[in-house]
């Protein structure tokens, strides 16, 4: 947590005060360091979710199904991050809050899936029906993911395309994309101290009538 | 896979209000819309697309509902998991089933509505093309709501499966507009008759596999 609270201290600094003004949008491009690294996250744990799901309804394991859950809440977090400083980045460039463009909207549809999930685990008394369920639902969802990561290229939409990518490199200065991967790695690992954390509560919650948890506490 | 047809479609003509119920609701809101809103013609046929394909989300939705839950209530469906028949083929009977007596009607009320508001007569099948694939898709998914929520109210359900439908709307408009403007309309059905098989042949096994979770 330290590590990633740190990566994004430096990242966040770097980019707010010492990074260069954007030639096009001056300095409200400046958000990108909290909206990029949320945005890739919100994605990449539903991702890590799926993976997660899979391994649940194939091998039946059941750290799987609690790290789902676990991951949900931070999802919805992550997730509305993204939706709220994309949302603030729209008024000085498009000169909206809110715009029913196809990246924005399937990033709301993200948003209300990991909502979707939280509800139908909590829905069922018995836990292990509801991890099944849930890891179902996980699956099927993932379908969304794709959608989300190409929606700027299938569709003529507002939302710029990716600056950074596998297969092409970076399409933004030096100076710029440091202080953004710094950001990113922050947040991915403070995302994981979360996770972790948020795990370690629901496994000691759902175990609480073991003998384990028992002496631990 | 006939004899499943065949007693899915018997028990859904004896149930009146699970078919007849969704298409009287579909017809109350399309006439309900322009009365409740004083524009001109003109600006109505701009948009009552939107009202159909909106419609059409919801009473999809409407529709299948109750598509397992009487099945699990009388036992029906924990018999057939004890005999261990084949779940696939039941899911995907009762979805065809339910898309060929709800689905079907609906889109040929929408592309009767849409020819009513400004659509020509030519196009009018076009309409309908699109929207029973869409139905199609729509079913598939709502199912799965269905499935997940099978005895949980219906509120989850849509939470569930609502975010799922959503490409397909956004698919649906997609369709609805190369009709409006007269281009693209054979390569777009094709993408959603794809789009609609791959879901018709998947959306069974998961739906097997969900109803099987709640039997266990």
């Amino acid at each position: 947590m330290f590590l990633g609270f740190s990566c994004l201290a430096m990242g966040w600094i770097w980019g707010l005060a010492f990074a260069p003004e954007d030639a096009i949008q001056g300095n409200s491009y400046r958000i990108i360091f909290l909206h990029v690294p949320a945005s890739i996250m919100a994605q990449l744990i539903y991702f890590f979710m799926s993976i997660c799901a899979l391994m649940h309804l194939v091998w039946r394991v059941k750290l799987a199904a609690y790290l789902i859950k676990s991951a949900a809440p931070v999802g919805v977090l992550i997730t509305f991050i993204a939706l709220f400083s994309g949302s603030i980045w729209g008024i000085p460039t498009w000169g909206t809050w809110w715009q029913w463009d196809a990246r924005i909207t399937s990033t709301l549809i993200l948003f209300i899936m990991y909502l979707g999930i939280i509800t139908l685990h909590s829905s069922f008394s018995n836990a292990e029906k509801a991890d099944r369920l849930m890891s179902i639902l996980v699956v099927v969802g993932v379908v969304n993911i794709p959608i989300i990561k190409k929606s700027v290229d299938w569709w003529s939409t507002l939302h710029q395309p990716a600056s950074i990518s596998i297969s092409d490199g970076a399409s933004i200065d030096p100076s710029m994309l440091y202080p953004l991967t710094i950001s990113i790695f922050g947040m991915a690992l403070t995302m994981i101290a979360l996770g972790i954390l948020v795990s370690k509560l629901y496994i000691l919650t759902r175990e609480k009538n073991k003998k384990w948890v028992q002496s631990h506490v | 896979m006939i004899n499943f047809f065949s007693l899915e479609a018997f028990k859904l003509r004896h149930k009146l209000r699970a078919w007849l119920g969704p298409l009287l609701i579909m017809i109350l809101v399309l006439i309900a819309f322009p009365l409740s809103i004083d524009i001109s013609q003109y600006d109505l046929n701009k948009f009552y697309f939107s009202v159909i394909v909106v419609s059409l989300l919801m009473i999809s939705f409407l529709a299948t509902e109750s598509i397992f839950s009487e099945d699990y209530e009388d036992g029906s469906l924990e018999q057939i998991h004890l005999e261990e028949k084949d779940f696939y083929k039941i899911t995907l009977a009762k979805i065809l089933v339910h898309v060929l007596f709800i689905g079907i009607p609906m889109a040929l009320i929408g592309s009767i509505f849409s020819f009513a508001n400004g659509v020509s007569l030519a196009e009018a099948p076009k309409i309908f093309v699109i929207l029973s694939i869409s139905t199609l898709i729509l079913f598939n998914v709502f199912a799965f709501g269905s499935a997940l929520s099978i005895n949980k109210g219906s509120m989850l359900g849509v939470v569930a499966s609502l975010p799922l439908a959503l490409p397909a709307i956004v698919l649906l408009g997609r369709g609805v507009r190369t009709v409006q403007y007269g281009q693209g309309f054979f390569e777009v059905s094709v993408l959603m008759a794809g789009v609609a098989l791959i879901v018709t042949a998947l959306m069974p096994i998961i739906i097997s596999a969900t109803l099987k979770t709640h039997l266990e």
